[in-house]
């Protein structure tokens, strides 16, 4: 049960004006297809179910539905950590395409989170890509960056610009020009353990305020309880430690640029600014100072937190409304008094929304990701049926799979997906889906880069992992950081 | 073994230089004919990409470029290797990783392939056990040790915790002290059946009636085992301890799954920052100049194992 007041909190949010507007403006003509400046969960739950969509018959406008060609096409698909009911969308996705287009030789392949850039960096040194390819929004910049993707808009598939999240278009676009689509925006909420908060001391329905409340709480919780009080993420390769740790960056005011203002230019580094190094401290009290977060926090990744606090062996963590139906998976697998340990823990399990920083500001990463078509020159074969991809890119981006593919952990990339029927049944399903949604627009987009994925998944973690290890002090740790941005955006070895 | 005629050696004297060299060439065109496919396929899958690999070292590849893109900065990849604090700390764990892996893999190997070599009840049981971690999937091993030290739940720190003897659950890899080591007995695990089996097919040559000779001089068991069988074992101990090196200076899967390298580069060794520069942050260039480093190292080491080898073959050629 969600004891915040949701709506109130996303108007008293203290995220900046300018932040928001960047969010929320529709950058180009004609109006969204939902008003995003009324945005909260009351409004989301005024517009859902108002719309019905018809993804074929949309379709069939782009790619007639007899078309016959071949496609190949990766994707980042689901990975240990998601819940069982994405696997069956995933696969009721695949299915219905095969059906709508049964004339399109469909050769798809998953590949996860962690390993899709890796591979997909080695099949196009290659020329041996797919034709199409569905991203994490952290690449789309690295990739249109460096010439392999085709100009792709949203009007090329039959939507409109207007259509999608102002934020998630911009991470498609470089020099001017569109390349991808987005096929889901996500923004993460915060969890936590009312039965442990209670034991500890601390309010039960009530989540931390500040990250330092975060701090304090996460002690109280180790030192009264014994057991994990946050659960900190600080892998290196892996995504999940940017989209843990950049929210408290930027609540601290701090950042690797400027990305957390209005219109950033990525021109001056943060790193190393008294408000990064504030933001690295407080994981710093946490993991050394307090050895209140798990030791493993360095070798972990949110998979592995999912265990742990379902074991009520940790109290509070970042993560997507679907990690409340990962429990519920996981529960159904456990055996003797432990079903019941866990049930006990689905039970008191709360989100909220990610707290802010000492001076009331309020951040999460803009996530998601985005779909994209190959050159032909990059592609095995050196063709691409681009009615293929088309019709793939027109029903993932669709209202109706957009959202369903969205449906347990994150929202649809297209707006009108809010309005479709599978909405308004989300919102009765899933729960907490409402603290997630709110969280949207305090969402900010990772550095619209090249050298964004090294980074985020090689030097922000590395920073956390020379101050949590002793290697380096927090200030030498955030100094060290800032020092190889440097020399990354200046082209060195 | 191969049969040449007199009558070929007496044309081969005849004709020396080129001329010979291509008679000969032509006596065993049968022979060239087998090996053309292999040679072809080396040339393709080992040679070319040895070519490009040194080829590319002498680029700068910005993640912002294209690899056709590339910038020629000579040999600046090598001097900004040499030159770096990383390249000396990950040299280093390389470097402890290859010896203590390889020194303890095969003396433990050693001592095992010297207690099975005795006749005991069990002995096949035995034996069929210690073969076990060299056969499973080294990614499936990787996985479960990192439960096994995992530094809040895993099964050490637990047994250690419910019998009194720590306070809290050891932290194995999530230090920067304790994460190399802790993967090196992983490693020592995985690898001693190697040298078990290698040692065991050696003790099988080990004349038995130099070993009884030697008992009824009186030799006690020491010394028969150091005068007698260890000098027969000289050469296949060579052979497996260059191969054991050779295979830990290429080791990836251990590092890379149970830490990825980490906590901060702590158990980064050449093969794992190499995958990173090139594959992590796209520097194909630095990755390929400590390519062509590693490469030189391991020809040495190759160089070793073949003259080793060679050895073996010398003498067996004088037995």
């Amino acid at each position: 049960m969600v004891r915040i007041t949701l709506g109130g909190a996303v108007l008293r949010g203290t995220v900046s004006t300018a932040l928001m507007a960047s969010l929320i403006s529709a950058p180009a003509l004609g109006a969204p297809p939902v008003d995003l400046s009324k945005w909260s969960p009351e409004y989301v739950r005024s517009i859902a179910g108002t719309q019905d969509f018809d993804t074929a018959a949309d379709c069939a406008k782009v790619t007639p539905l007899d078309y016959k060609g071949r496609l190949t096409f990766w994707y980042q698909g689901v990975f240990e950590g998601d819940p069982d009911l994405l696997r069956q969308y995933y696969k009721d996705f695949f299915a219905t395409f095969r059906k709508t287009y049964p004339n399109i030789q469909l050769e798809d392949q998953a590949l996860t989170y962690n390993d899709l850039l890796d591979k997909f960096r080695t099949a196009l040194l290659g020329n041996a890509a797919p034709m199409a390819v569905r991203l994490q929004i952290l690449g789309g910049t690295e990739f249109a960056s460096k010439g392999y993707l085709q100009p792709l808009k949203p009007e090329d598939v039959g939507y409109s610009t207007e259509d999608f999240w102002p934020g998630a278009m911009k991470a498609v676009s470089w020099d001017g020009v569109t390349y991808g689509i987005p096929t889901n925006n996500e923004t993460m909420a915060f969890i936590w353990n009312a039965d442990i908060f209670k034991r500890a001391g601390l309010d039960p329905d009530k989540a931390p305020a500040t990250w330092d409340d975060v701090v304090k709480y996460s002690k109280q919780i180790h030192d009264k309880l014994g057991i994990a009080g946050y659960g900190l993420v600080a892998r290196k390769n892996a995504g999940n430690t940017p989209y843990r740790f950049m929210p408290q960056l930027w609540a601290y005011g701090g950042g690797v640029f400027d990305e957390a203002t209005a219109n950033p230019t990525y021109k001056k580094i943060e790193l190393d600014s008294p408000q990064s190094k504030a933001a690295l401290q407080a994981s710093y009290d946490m993991y050394v100072r307090d050895k209140s977060v798990p030791v493993s926090a360095l070798t972990n990744q949110q998979a592995d937190n999912q265990p742990l606090f379902l074991a009520g062996q940790l109290g509070m963590m970042i993560s997507h409304p679907s990690d409340y139906n990962v429990m519920l998976d996981l529960q159904k697998k456990a055996t003797g008094s432990d079903k019941d340990k866990a049930q006990t823990v689905i039970d008191n399990m709360r989100y909220g929304l990610i707290p802010t920083g000492p001076d009331g500001k309020r951040a999460v990463v803009f996530g998601g990701s985005n779909i994209h078509i190959l050159k032909p020159e990059y592609v095995e074969g050196g063709k691409v049926d681009e009615p293929a991809a088309k019709a793939i890119i027109c029903m993932w981006t669709s209202p109706e799979w957009s959202l369903k593919m969205a449906y347990a952990g994150s929202n649809p990339g297209n707006l009108n997906g809010f309005k479709t029927k599978w909405m308004k049944e989300r919102l009765d399903n899933i729960k907490f889906l409402d603290v997630t949604t709110s969280m949207l627009p305090y969402g900010i987009p990772f550095p619209a880069l090249p050298q964004s994925p090294e980074i985020m998944n090689i030097i922000v973690p590395d920073m956390l992992q020379n101050a949590l290890t002793g290697a380096m002090t927090v200030d030498q740790a955030a100094d060290d950081a800032a020092k190889k941005v440097k020399d990354l955006m200046g082209g060195g070895l | 073994m191969t049969i040449v005629s007199g009558k070929t050696e007496v044309r081969q004297r005849l004709q020396p230089g080129w001329s010979g060299m291509l008679r000969k060439i032509w006596d065993h065109r049968a022979d060239y004919a087998y090996v053309v496919p292999a040679i072809a396929v080396m040339l393709i899958v080992i040679a070319y990409p040895i070519y490009y690999t040194i080829e590319l070292s002498f680029f700068n590849t910005p993640p912002g470029l294209q690899l056709r893109d590339k910038i020629f900065v000579g040999f600046d990849n090598y001097t900004a290797i040499l030159t770096s604090e990383v390249f000396w700390k990950v040299t280093w764990n390389t470097l402890v990783w290859t010896f203590v892996s390889t020194f303890f893999s095969f003396v433990l190997g050693f001592a095992a392939a010297l207690a099975l070599h005795r006749d005991f009840i069990g002995r096949g049981v035995l034996r069929a056990i210690l073969i076990i971690p060299w056969v499973i999937s080294a990614v499936a091993a990787s996985y479960i040790w990192k439960w096994i030290y995992h530094s809040d739940f895993g099964i050490i720190g637990a047994i250690l915790v419910e019998f009194g003897l720590a306070d809290r659950p050891p932290n194995f890899i999530d230090s920067v002290g304790t994460v190399l080591p802790s993967l090196i007995v992983v490693n020592i695990w995985r690898e001693f059946p190697f040298a078990m089996i290698m040692m065991m097919a050696g003790l099988q040559t080990v004349p038995d009636q130099l070993l009884r000779a030697a008992k009824v001089d009186g030799a006690n068991a020491w010394q028969r085992f150091w005068h007698v069988t260890f000098p027969h074992l000289r050469n296949v101990s060579t052979v497996t301890i260059l191969l054991l090196a050779v295979a830990n200076f290429n080791s990836f899967i251990i590092p890379w799954i149970m830490t990825g390298g980490g906590p901060s580069n702590a158990s980064h060794i050449w093969i794992t920052h190499i995958y990173e520069l090139a594959f992590g942050r796209q520097r194909w260039g630095v990755a390929s100049a400590y390519s062509v480093l590693l490469f030189l190292i391991l020809m040495t080491l190759g160089y070793f194992y073949v003259r080793a080898l060679s050895g073996n073959e010398r003498k067996d050629d004088s037995a």
